[in-house]
C-alpha cells in the first residue's frame, strides 16, 4: 500500500461540506414534504429525506475530511481523496500548466481557498485549504514555471 | 473580430513598413473568401428571422419576398464586407518578421518574429482551389484557432516566399519518409469508418425536425409514419444504421483523400482531404501518445487508424490528430519505427531482441499490438458481470412494453466479456501500453514521463479483492486507463510512472 500524503485541508472545511449537506438534505426534505401535502402520497421519501439529514449532515464531512489527503513533494503535487472509492493523483510540477484560486462567500468568511491546478489534459482540485497552504501552493508553482524551461 | 486595442500601447505605433520590405497584398480572390464569411456571420440571423416567420404563421408570399429580400441586402454587404478587408490588408517581411496590418475602423496589426514562427499551415479550401489560391495559416506557440496571422488567398509564388523564411516550419517531401493513402486503402477505410457515434445524433436531430414538419402538415399522416409494433421500430433503426453508414463512409472519402503524412526533421506533415485540402503541421515534441484505434468494422479485418494526442493543438482542426487512417494492425510497429519511433511500443526498436524476457502470463493474442499482461483472473467477473446484469434488467423492464422483442437486450450481455478479452497493459522501460475496448478497441502507446498526470483508484468492493484501477492521462483526449489490476501491481506502477 502506499503511504498517503500528510497534509489534510482546513479543520473548517468540515463545517463548510456540513454547510453543503444541510442544504442538500433540507432542500430534500422540504420537496418531500411539499409532496406528501399535495397528493398524499407516500410518507417514505421524506422519512428517506430525514434519514439522510441526520445521517449525512454531521458524518460525510468528518468521513471526507479525514480521507482528503493532499502534500507538495519533489515529483509533483500528491492528491488522495475518496469514501466509497479512493482515488490517488500525482500531478508532476512540470506539467502544470496555470493554477487558479477560488473563494466562494462562505470560504471567504473562513478565510479559506480552493485551488485548481490546471493540466494540458484536464484540471485537479484541491478544496478548501487553509489560506497559507493556498499560497504557499502557487507560490511554489510560479517559482517553478519560471525554473522549468519546459513549463 | 478585429478588435483595436482599447488602452494606449507602450510602443505607440506598430512600426510602419520600411522603405526595403516591399509592402504585398492579398490576391483578389480573398475578396470571395472574406465575404462567403461575412457571408456566415449573416446567415444565422437571417435563418432566425425566416423560422420566426415561418413558426408564426406559416410561409406565404410576402415572407418569401421579403427573406429573400434580406438575402440579397445581405449577400450585397457581405461582399462590401469583403472587399474592405481585401482592400484593408496587408502583410510585409522585414526583419522584424512577418507584420500583418488590417482593418478600416477598428485597425489590428500582428507581427511575428521569425523565432516564433512555428509551423506555416498550408491549406486550399474550395473557394480557393477555384480561383488557384492557398491560405496560409503563421502558427506560433501560442494556441490559440487558427493562425496568429492568416492570409486567406495568396498566389503559389507569394506562398514559396514565405516558405522560404522558415524553411524549418516547412517539412518538405525531401527531407523525411513520407507515406500517402493508396486509392485501395482509402476505400477500405471510408467503407470500414463506421463512425456511428457522430452521425447517429444528427440523424436523431433531423428525425425530430421531420417529425415536426409532419405534425405540421397534419397530425393524421404523421400518425401513420409512427410505426405500431416493435417490428415496424427495427426496421426503422436497421435503416436508420445504413443511411448512418453510407453518410460515414461518404464523409470518410471526402476527409481521408489524399491523405499523406511526411516525416520532416523535428516535425510531421499531414495533408488530406478532397474539398478542403489541409495541411498541418506538427512539432514532433508535442506529440504526446499514440493510439491505436481498431473499430468494430475494421478489427475483423485486421485494420486500424492511427491518431496522435498534440498538446496544445485541442483546438486546432481535426487534421492535426490523425496520423494515418488505414494501418493493418501486424504493421503498426513498423509504421511507428519508420514515422514515430518515439512513440512504438515496448520492448521493440531500441532493445535487442533477446533482452526481453519472455514470460509465460504475456499474452500476445491474434491481432495483438504489442504484448500485454493481463489483469488478473479474479478480474474476470468484474468485467462480465455489469454488462450481464444490465443486460438481464433490461430484458425484464422491456419485455412489458415490447414483448419477446426485448431480448435483443441480450446481444448487450456479451460485452462485458469482450472488454475482459479485451483489457491489457504493459509498463515497461518507461514505456506504457494500455488497450482497453469501449467498441472499439483502442491501444494507448506513449513513453511513461509525457504523462500529464496518474492515478489510481479503488473502491469498496475492489478493496476486498485488493483490485484496483490505473489511469495515466496524456491529454485532452488520451487517457489511458486499465481497470481491476492487482492492487499491489497497479499500485508499483503508480510510483514507478
Amino acid at each position: 500500500m502506499i503511504a498517503a500524503p500528510t497534509r489534510t485541508l482546513a479543520p473548517q472545511a468540515r463545517l463548510v461540506w456540513g454547510a453543503a449537506q444541510l442544504g442538500l438534505w433540507g432542500a430534500l426534505a422540504i420537496g418531500a414534504a411539499m409532496l406528501s401535502q399535495v397528493d398524499a402520497l407516500d410518507w417514505w421519501p421524506l422519512v428517506a429525506a430525514v434519514v439522510g439529514l441526520v445521517v449525512c449532515v454531521p458524518l460525510v464531512p468528518i468521513l471526507r475530511w479525514r480521507r482528503w489527503r493532499w502534500d507538495v513533494q519533489e515529483p509533483g503535487i500528491d492528491i488522495r481523496h475518496g469514501l466509497f472509492s479512493v482515488r490517488q493523483t500525482l500531478v508532476p510540477w512540470v506539467r502544470v500548466q496555470h493554477v487558479e484560486t477560488r473563494r466562494g462567500v462562505l470560504e471567504q468568511a473562513m478565510n479559506l481557498a480552493t485551488v485548481v491546478v490546471h493540466t494540458a489534459a484536464g484540471s485537479h482540485t484541491i478544496p478548501l485549504l487553509a489560506e497559507k497552504d493556498a499560497e504557499e501552493l502557487r507560490d511554489r508553482i510560479a517559482e517553478l514555471a519560471r525554473t522549468d524551461p519546459d513549463a | 473580430m478585429t478588435g483595436s486595442p482599447s488602452w494606449p500601447e507602450p510602443t505607440p505605433t506598430p512600426e510602419p513598413p520600411p522603405a526595403t520590405a516591399p509592402v504585398r497584398r492579398l490576391h483578389p480572390a480573398a475578396i470571395a473568401v472574406y465575404s462567403a464569411s461575412a457571408a456566415g456571420n449573416l446567415a444565422l440571423p437571417l435563418a432566425v428571422v425566416l423560422g420566426m416567420s415561418v413558426l408564426g404563421n406559416g410561409l406565404d408570399l410576402m415572407d418569401l419576398m421579403r427573406t429573400l429580400g434580406y438575402g440579397v441586402v445581405g449577400l450585397v454587404v457581405a461582399v462590401i464586407i469583403g472587399y474592405v478587408r481585401w482592400s484593408t490588408t496587408r502583410y510585409w517581411i522585414s526583419a522584424a518578421g512577418i507584420s500583418h496590418h488590417t482593418g478600416l475602423v477598428s485597425q489590428k496589426d500582428t507581427n511575428v518574429p521569425f523565432d516564433r514562427i512555428q509551423a506555416l499551415d498550408v491549406q486550399q479550401g474550395v473557394l480557393q482551389r477555384w480561383f488557384g489560391v492557398q491560405r496560409v495559416d503563421v502558427q506560433t506557440g501560442a494556441g490559440g484557432k487558427g493562425g496568429e496571422i492568416s492570409l486567406p488567398a495568396l498566389l503559389p509564388d507569394a506562398v514559396a516566399e514565405l516558405r522560404g523564411l522558415k524553411p524549418s516550419a516547412v517539412a518538405e517531401e525531401a527531407d523525411g519518409v513520407s507515406r500517402a493513402l493508396t486509392r485501395r486503402e482509402l476505400v477500405e477505410a471510408a467503407f470500414t469508418a463506421g463512425q456511428l457515434g457522430i452521425v447517429l445524433p444528427v440523424l436523431a436531430v433531423i428525425g425530430q425536425a421531420a417529425g415536426q414538419v409532419a405534425e405540421e402538415e397534419g397530425s393524421r399522416n404523421a400518425v401513420q409514419l409512427i410505426p405500431d409494433t416493435a417490428g415496424g421500430w427495427v426496421l426503422i433503426g436497421v435503416a436508420l444504421l445504413v443511411l448512418a453508414w453510407v453518410l460515414s463512409t461518404l464523409g470518410a472519402f471526402i476527409a481521408f483523400a489524399g491523405f499523406t503524412v511526411t516525416r520532416g526533421e523535428d516535425r510531421l506533415r499531414i495533408r488530406r482531404g478532397l474539398l478542403q485540402r489541409s495541411e498541418a503541421t506538427v512539432p514532433l515534441h508535442r506529440v504526446r501518445a499514440v493510439r491505436v484505434v481498431e473499430g468494430v468494422f475494421r478489427r475483423p479485418f485486421g485494420l486500424c487508424a492511427l491518431s496522435i494526442e498534440v498538446t496544445g493543438y485541442a483546438e486546432e482542426a481535426s487534421a492535426a490528430r490523425t496520423l494515418f487512417p488505414l494501418v493493418r494492425v501486424g504493421e503498426v510497429q513498423e509504421f511507428l519505427d519508420e514515422f514515430l519511433p518515439e512513440m512504438a511500443a515496448v520492448g521493440h526498436g531500441e532493445r535487442p531482441e533477446g533482452a526481453v524476457p519472455a514470460r509465460d502470463r504475456r499474452t500476445r493474442s491474434a491481432g495483438a499490438v504489442v504484448a500485454l499482461d493481463r489483469p488478473p483472473a479474479r478480474a474476470a467477473r468484474r468485467y462480465i458481470a455489469p454488462p450481464v446484469l444490465g443486460a438481464l434488467v433490461l430484458v425484464v423492464a422491456g419485455w412489458f412494453f415490447v414483448g419477446p422483442w426485448a431480448l435483443l437486450a441480450l446481444l448487450f450481455a456479451p460485452y462485458g466479456w469482450a472488454r475482459w478479452r479485451a483489457a491489457g497493459w504493459r509498463f515497461e522501460d518507461g514505456r506504457l501500453a494500455v488497450r482497453t475496448l469501449r467498441i472499439a478497441r483502442t491501444t494507448v502507446l506513449a513513453p511513461a514521463r509525457y504523462r500529464e498526470s496518474h492515478t489510481w483508484a479503488q473502491n469498496v468492493f475492489q478493496r476486498r479483492a485488493h483490485l484496483a484501477d490505473l489511469e495515466v492521462a496524456f491529454g485532452k483526449r488520451t487517457t489511458a486507463r486499465i481497470r481491476h489490476l492487482d492492487a499491489a501491481t497497479a499500485q508499483a506502477a503508480w510510483q514507478a510512472l
